[in-house]
């Protein structure tokens, strides 16, 4: 620990113990973190159910509340606002913990707003299957929804931040700079589209800019900037080496700030054309802080990245979210233009970036920190559950984003060539493609329920330690 | 660092930038768009959508249409034409046949020379006159002026390195049937001198233009989807993707750029057009085999509802008994038949030739 905490010498002598700012955790990080990875299942399989449509639209129709125009927003925002987020609050109540050597202003509170987050993204998900959607990507909850879970994120960010102020650890370490953006970014660029597109209601096609940012800026730099927290949180602590290149990590930092809100908009085209062209250039130049902070972030674990990746399970789905993280900024910045405009290109990038990117970095920080705070442990009880989530989700992320991607490519074909038959080259054509990707998110699913399982054996073996004797 | 403070007023600034560019300065541009008038009509384009059709989206938005189909013709290039409508009259016009006969064979000799001038790869012959002819003063007049024109004519091509071929067709032929399509699919500059040297010899020539791009190539719209076709859309479903064909101009689509191409039977195309509609909302693989659309047939009842306003049943096909669409059945293919994007504005014209019908929301005629 004593790696990733470069002042440790300056820590206040009041400082809370390691196992009292845990104590102080577990409550809403556990709670948040199985709501999480449970909404990870539950999105996973309707975004499956959604994909075998694509291909088979005889399947599951004549009900409009699964049929695939509601199902697939149902599967994002589930997947988006339940998982994603939700997680990303777990680990940002715990990077505060820890890294501010505190303890978690009002964990009930946060339990409670936690509790009405989880209540409020069930009436969206539920709300869009009913027809209610609003017809916004990634904004798709209806106002019913969209209001309590702004609310409910209010109070958790209200109290993370109260705990990040009353922190011992005076020095904010990088993890934390993510941490803070993040937290004050996401009810900035949602509180601007919800108002410019439910409320105020803007005229016309600013409308359609409008949702590409929230959607661009929620990807790009809430669920990344959670992703690299936690990535400069776990790698100098597994090679037990202070971070390298610390002023890398902040030239970094503050660039993805700058650049990454800009883009998003390349494939907007009823729009004027400077939009597009200032995306794009952005999708380009985003590549600047990306690799700033992985080479900051190789740096610290060159040479020691083979052996970490044999022992530790958290370490193993960092790396590989730290290369998808690569592999999706120069597929953007490459393709991400006029040409694979209107195909599952960008649907591809949507999904790298929750499930993959933000996913399994996720995911590999929830494997250390849910035995952190049941058993005691640095591992989750079961090593070949571990196993079976890394792999799954491994698979599941390469299988959806490759499959979505060359579906993409092959309807760009389509696209660019009026001599291509549309029905038979573009859509029936491309159904080899989305039946590996609904593979995919059947491995995404089986991830999430062996961390599931896995986060079960825990609580249940922390349980019999705690009142196995009374009973 | 250690102040919090400042990362915040630093996130703050960062967001402040790219709210600043992509929200603020598109509503300042795009704010105030409105609906423009169509030429020669006192409506405007995009008309407000009737009561039906507005309830119609609220259904396309409810079902998630706009997930698998996109409302955005994209337009690769803009080129222009010339086109000559009629060889005009002017001193150098001669009669070719003879007075007295009853018919007329108006030539411009301008005009042949402009022509020429135009087009470089196209031959240019001798007028011939019938000898009776030769008597007229004006005649001999205005073909001496002619060879004067084509020996300056040789002289700049001569100039220019251009060789005219010696056969096949001439600029004779072309001034010969009208409208004659003089330039095709060439830049402006090329397009407007060509207007330019036919107006000035006394013709009637107008610049035509070309919107060019696979969408339109595939029949989805006559022209690129611009900011102002969704002035009257909230929400504004422009879709992302395309798992279906574009939609932007369905209500004006030719019968046979469907994926299923079919032909008008009759006169009352709108009628058909809507009776197709419905049954795709229906099954989808009636029409096309392959399809991959859901059906919709929650919108459609088995039997006659108990409504004073049931409709007229729908005939899906002779093995399958009639259903009776719902209101929203009707209500979405309304809304479906307002989507038109043929009306030329001023930001994204149309070709002169799809001009659209002025009046009401009413699908063109094919």
């Amino acid at each position: 620990m004593t790696t990733a905490q470069p002042s440790s010498q300056t820590a206040c002598a009041a400082a809370p113990s390691v196992a009292e700012v845990e104590a102080s955790c577990r409550l809403p990080v556990l709670f948040l973190a199985f709501s999480g990875a449970a909404w990870l299942c539950a999105g996973a399989v309707l975004a499956l159910l959604a994909s075998i449509q694509l291909y088979q639209p005889t399947f599951m129709e004549g009900c409009p509340w699964v049929t695939y125009g509601r199902l697939r927003p149902a599967a994002v925002n589930a997947l988006a606002y339940g998982f994603a987020l939700q997680t990303s609050f777990a680990l940002a109540l715990w990077l505060i913990a820890r890294l501010g050597r505190v303890e978690l202003a009002a964990p009930l509170g946060l339990t409670i707003a936690a509790k009405f987050w989880n209540i409020a993204v069930t009436v969206g998900v539920f709300g869009i299957l009913a027809g209610d959607a609003t017809g916004f990507d990634l904004l798709e909850f209806p106002l019913y929804a969209a209001l309590p879970i702004f609310a409910s994120y209010a109070c958790l960010a209200a109290w993370a931040l109260v705990t990040l102020h009353q922190r011992t650890e005076r020095e904010l370490y990088v993890s934390l700079w993510f941490v803070v953006a993040a937290l004050l970014w996401f009810p900035w660029i949602l509180s601007t589209a919800q108002g410019l597109l439910l409320g105020w209601q803007v005229p016309g096609v600013v409308q359609a800019i409008v949702a590409g940012w929230f959607g661009n800026n929620l990807l790009q730099i809430v669920l990344t900037s959670f992703a690299l927290a936690v990535l400069f949180y776990f790698v100098p602590k597994t090679v037990n080496r202070p971070l390298a290149n610390p002023g890398l990590a902040r030239a970094g930092f503050w660039l993805l700030l700058l650049l990454g809100g800009w883009g998003g908009l390349a494939q907007l085209a009823a729009v004027p054309a400077w939009i597009p062209a200032v995306s794009g250039a952005a999708n380009v130049l985003v590549i600047v802080p990306v690799l700033a902070l992985l080479v900051s972030l190789w740096q610290t674990a060159d040479g020691k990245i083979a052996e970490a990746w044999k022992d530790n399970a958290t370490f193993r789905f960092l790396l590989v979210a730290a290369i998808l993280l690569l592999g999706v900024t120069l597929r953007t910045a490459v393709f991400g233009g006029h040409w694979t405009q209107f195909t599952f290109f960008a649907t591809a990038r949507t999904d790298i970036v929750l499930l993959g990117v933000f996913g399994l970095a996720a995911l590999g920080a929830l494997h250390h920190i849910v035995p952190r705070l049941t058993t005691g442990d640095d591992e989750l009880p079961s090593s070949g559950l571990a196993d079976v989530a890394f792999w799954a989700a491994l698979l599941g992320v390469l299988f959806v984003g490759i499959g979505f991607s060359l579906a993409g490519f092959a309807q760009a074909g389509v696209n660019a060539d009026a001599g291509k038959a549309f029905l038979k080259d573009g859509v029936v054509g491309i159904a080899g493609q989305l039946k590996l990707v609904t593979v995919g998110y059947g491995a995404l699913a089986l991830a999430a329920l062996a961390f599931l399982a896995n986060f079960g054996l825990a609580v249940r073996r922390c349980c019999a330690a705690c009142c196995g004797g009374a009973r | 660092m250690r102040y919090g403070p400042i990362l915040g007023a630093g996130a703050l600034f960062s967001l402040a930038c790219s709210w600043a560019a992509l929200v603020m300065a598109p509503q300042l541009q795009l704010g105030a768009l409105a609906p423009a008038p169509i030429p020669n009509s006192s409506d405007v384009h995009p008309a407000l959508r009737p009561g039906l059709a507005a309830q119609g989206a609220e259904v396309y938005r409810s079902l998630g249409c706009y997930q698998c189909h996109t409302r955005q013709v994209r337009q690769k290039r803009l080129l222009f034409g010339a086109r000559l409508n009629a060889v005009g009259s002017n001193a150098n016009t001669v009669s070719l046949e003879l007075p007295g006969s009853g018919k007329t064979n108006l030539v411009n000799l301008d005009l042949l020379i402009a022509l020429a001038k135009a087009r470089p790869d196209l031959g240019i012959a001798k007028v011939t006159v019938p000898p009776p002819l030769l008597a007229d003063t004006n005649v001999v007049a205005a073909l001496g002026q002619f060879t004067a024109n084509l020996a300056l004519l040789q002289h700049a091509d001569d100039k220019a390195g251009i060789v005219r071929p010696t056969s096949g067709p001439t600029v004779n032929d072309v001034a010969g049937r009208r409208p004659a399509e003089i330039l095709v699919k060439v830049g402006p500059e090329a397009a407007e001198r060509a207007v330019k040297l036919l107006t000035d010899s006394g013709a009637k020539a107008e610049l035509v233009i070309y919107n060019l791009g696979p969408d339109i190539e595939r029949g989805w719209g006559a022209r690129r989807s611009v900011a102002r076709d969704f002035v009257n859309d909230t929400p504004v479903l422009l879709g992302s993707l395309r798992v279906g064909p574009d939609l932007a101009s369905l209500g004006t689509r030719a019968p046979e750029k469907f994926a299923a191409p079919w032909k008008f039977a009759g006169t009352n195309t709108a009628a058909e057009l809507e009776h197709r509609l419905l049954i795709h909302l229906y099954n989808p693989r009636l029409l096309a085999k392959d399809s991959t659309c859901p059906s919709a047939t929650y919108l459609f009842d088995k039997q006659k509802p108990e409504v004073r306003y049931a409709g007229e049943p729908l005939v899906v096909s002779k093995e399958l008994p009639p259903v009776f669409p719902k209101h929203n059945a009707r209500a979405l293919v309304a809304y479906l038949l307002t989507q038109r994007n043929d009306v030329s504005l001023p930001e994204a014209p149309t070709p002169a030739v799809a001009a659209a019908p002025a009046g009401s929301n009413a699908p063109a005629k094919p």
